[in-house]
């Protein structure tokens, strides 16, 4: 991997515009995330915020603007194009394979990053035994690293909501992203969830990985994040490290009301 | 050469090694033509069924269009023997590939839509297909049908009669069970199940749905065109029927009933639906009514299908026996009570 891929900017979105009808739900939006970054998102319901998500992960067209990643343009990129070029995401709604195992959840995630496939299965080839052993590892690590290795062979779906949301970040985690896009991983969970989270995005931050997160919970926010984008009514309002953004007294107005944050 | 690297038991090689040695020596059980005839319709099933289970079962598609392309195998090799004089073994895998160019076709244009618009969509290019045969007589004789095909030979070997052809057939299921054993032990099968659990999800992984499911499909149209090509020469006359709705339900009846997703699950459901149509010959056209009440039954109370009930058995006997040396497997149990 060239250095470039430890440092400098990774995801650079210029002028970024999403229609829907007669409303913008995204409007003009410009930011940068540098890589080894934890960025936040953050903004009132409606903000705009899932829209921009789903436009980086290649779901959703913009109307205008680009999206650049790691050098290319990826405007108008299918999901699947984001996804094999090392943007992975986790979705608002729980979103797994519910009926296969947490292991298989992993090694089925792990598509990008694997290469024998029918015909090497079927001809047993040492590359194919030899990725299938690497993989099996890989994806026992990836359910340790969330916590998740004494699950390995329970069905997605028979498992806690809290196991839920962590084996959606060992999914995201399996296709080893450049760029992890977390769609509110807080909600509905408690302080000392939440707390689990902030750990776990630290470490996810160590193995490597650059992190753009949607969140509401202002704790888990303000300390992950090195810097925070606030969009209101689509538009970027303010971008910054968590302490000044949160004071922003535009920011306040806005989003928390009109009191005071000490986060 | 086998290592086991998987924590898979001795026992299930045995167990696989045992099943094989006893469909291999059940020619010999059965004892009269009649009933080694209904064990080559069983296998025939099971070939049918576990093609189409690649598509109901792993990439979680129904399609009401399978039966038409075991149409296009069993007449495409039964035109190649008949008209140009090909032997029937070179028209199998031309069967196999025109039923698979078919179903490139049919799914590059049905796969836009997913659900219940492609289910609707494979109907009608079944019906298609079906109508084309019925009325082009000068190729396929329309209602007619094709007559004296020629029985399946390789070399001196001919399949001119039920045993030798069950153990075609049999092979032949034997290599499309490995081939799906392969398939969901590999990358693109994960990707087949990641695609059926959550299309959204397998994109973002990279996953090109559309494609995947595409393969999937072609894979699933080309062995049933293999499957009627044998059929064809087994049963040796064929009428545009072999692609009727009746074949399509009954295709759909084995897989369900046996249970989707698995390999045992079709060969399973294919002999318990042979079983009882000739065991229920007696109820005459009251047998679909039986089928059609099954498959509620089944869809309603077990949805994994027959072998679905061996594997909860066996999980169960798993968690008694193995409880303290790996408590790892005890969870997937828990599974029902969420």
């Amino acid at each position: 991997m060239s250095p470039a891929a430890n440092s400098g900017e990774i995801l650079a979105v210029s002028n970024l515009t999403r229609i829907f009808g007669g409303l913008t739900a995204v409007r003009d939006v410009t930011m940068t995330v540098q890589a080894g970054e934890v960025v936040g998102l953050i903004g009132p319901n409606g903000a705009g915020k899932t829209t921009l998500f789903n436009m980086l992960g290649g779901s959703l067209p913009p109307s205008s603007g680009s999206i650049r990643f790691a050098g290319t343009d990826c405007t108008g990129a299918p999901s699947h194009v984001m996804g094999q070029r090392g943007v992975s995401r986790t979705f608002q709604i729980t979103s797994l394979f519910p009926s296969l195992t947490a292991l298989d959840n992993v090694r089925s995630a792990a598509f990008r990053t694997t290469r024998a496939g029918w015909g090497a299965a079927i001809l047993r080839s040492p590359a194919y035994r030899r990725e299938e052993a690497e993989l099996r590892r890989k994806a026992l690590e990836i359910l340790a690293f969330c916590d998740l290795d004494h699950r390995a062979d329970t069905l997605a779906d028979a498992m806690s909501y809290g196991e839920q949301r962590r084996l959606e970040i060992a999914i995201a985690l399996a296709a080893e992203p450049r760029l992890l896009l977390l769609d509110e991983p807080a909600a509905g969970m408690n302080p000392e969830e939440g707390q689990r989270l902030v750990e776990m995005i630290r470490r996810i931050r160590a193995r490597g990985v650059t992190v753009l997160l949607v969140e509401h919970h202002m704790r888990v926010v303000a300390s992950v994040c090195d810097r925070l984008v606030v969009l209101d009514h689509g538009v970027k309002i303010a971008e910054g490290p968590p302490a000044k953004v949160l004071n922003d007294p535009e920011v306040i107005r806005v989003y928390l009301g009109r009191e005071p944050v000490d986060a | 050469m086998n290592t086991n690297s998987h924590g898979h038991s001795l026992g299930q090689p045995l167990a696989i090694a045992g099943g094989i040695a006893a469909l291999a020596v059940l020619p010999f059980l059965a004892g009269n033509a009649y009933l080694e005839h209904l064990l080559v319709l069983w296998m025939l099933y099971a070939l049918l069924a576990l093609s189409l289970n690649i598509v109901i079962g792993y990439l979680g598609e129904l399609t009401f269009g399978h039966a038409a392309f075991v149409g296009v195998g069993a007449y495409t090799s039964a035109i190649l023997s008949t008209q140009l004089g090909l032997p029937p073994l070179l028209g199998l895998p031309l069967a196999g590939l025109v039923a698979a160019g078919f179903g490139l076709v049919i799914g590059y244009a049905a796969l836009r839509v997913v659900g219940p618009q492609f289910a609707i969509l494979t109907l009608g290019f079944g019906a298609i297909l079906f109508t084309i045969t019925n009325h082009w007589v000068d190729l396929t004789r329309g209602p007619m049908g094709i007559t004296d095909i020629p029985p399946m030979a390789i070399g001196p070997l001919a399949f001119d009669s039920a045993r030798p052809t069950y153990y075609l057939v049999l092979a032949l299921v034997l290599a499309t069970a490995y081939l799906c054993h392969a398939l969901v032990g590999s990358r693109t099968g994960r990707a087949f199940l990641a695609v059926r659990e959550n299309a959204p999800l397998a994109a973002s992984l990279g996953i090109n749905v559309f494609h995947t499911k595409l393969m999937g499909f072609v894979a699933a149209t080309a062995i049933a065109g293999i499957g009627g090509a044998i059929y064809a020469h087994y049963i040796r006359v064929i009428t545009p029927d072999i692609m009727g709705v009746h074949n399509v339900a009954a295709l759909i009846i084995v897989v369900i009933i046996g249970g989707r997703g698995t390999i045992l699950g079709p060969i399973l459901g294919a002999l318990v639906y042979i079983g009882l149509l000739e065991s229920l010959r007696v109820a005459g056209p009251l047998r679909m009514v039986i089928f059609a009440a099954l498959l509620t039954g089944t869809v309603v109370f077990l949805p994994g299908g027959l072998i679905s009930l061996w594997q909860r058995w066996r999980n169960a006997h798993k968690s008694e026996n193995n409880l303290p040396a790996t408590p790892t497997g005890l969870p997937s149990t828990e599974g029902g009570a969420k």
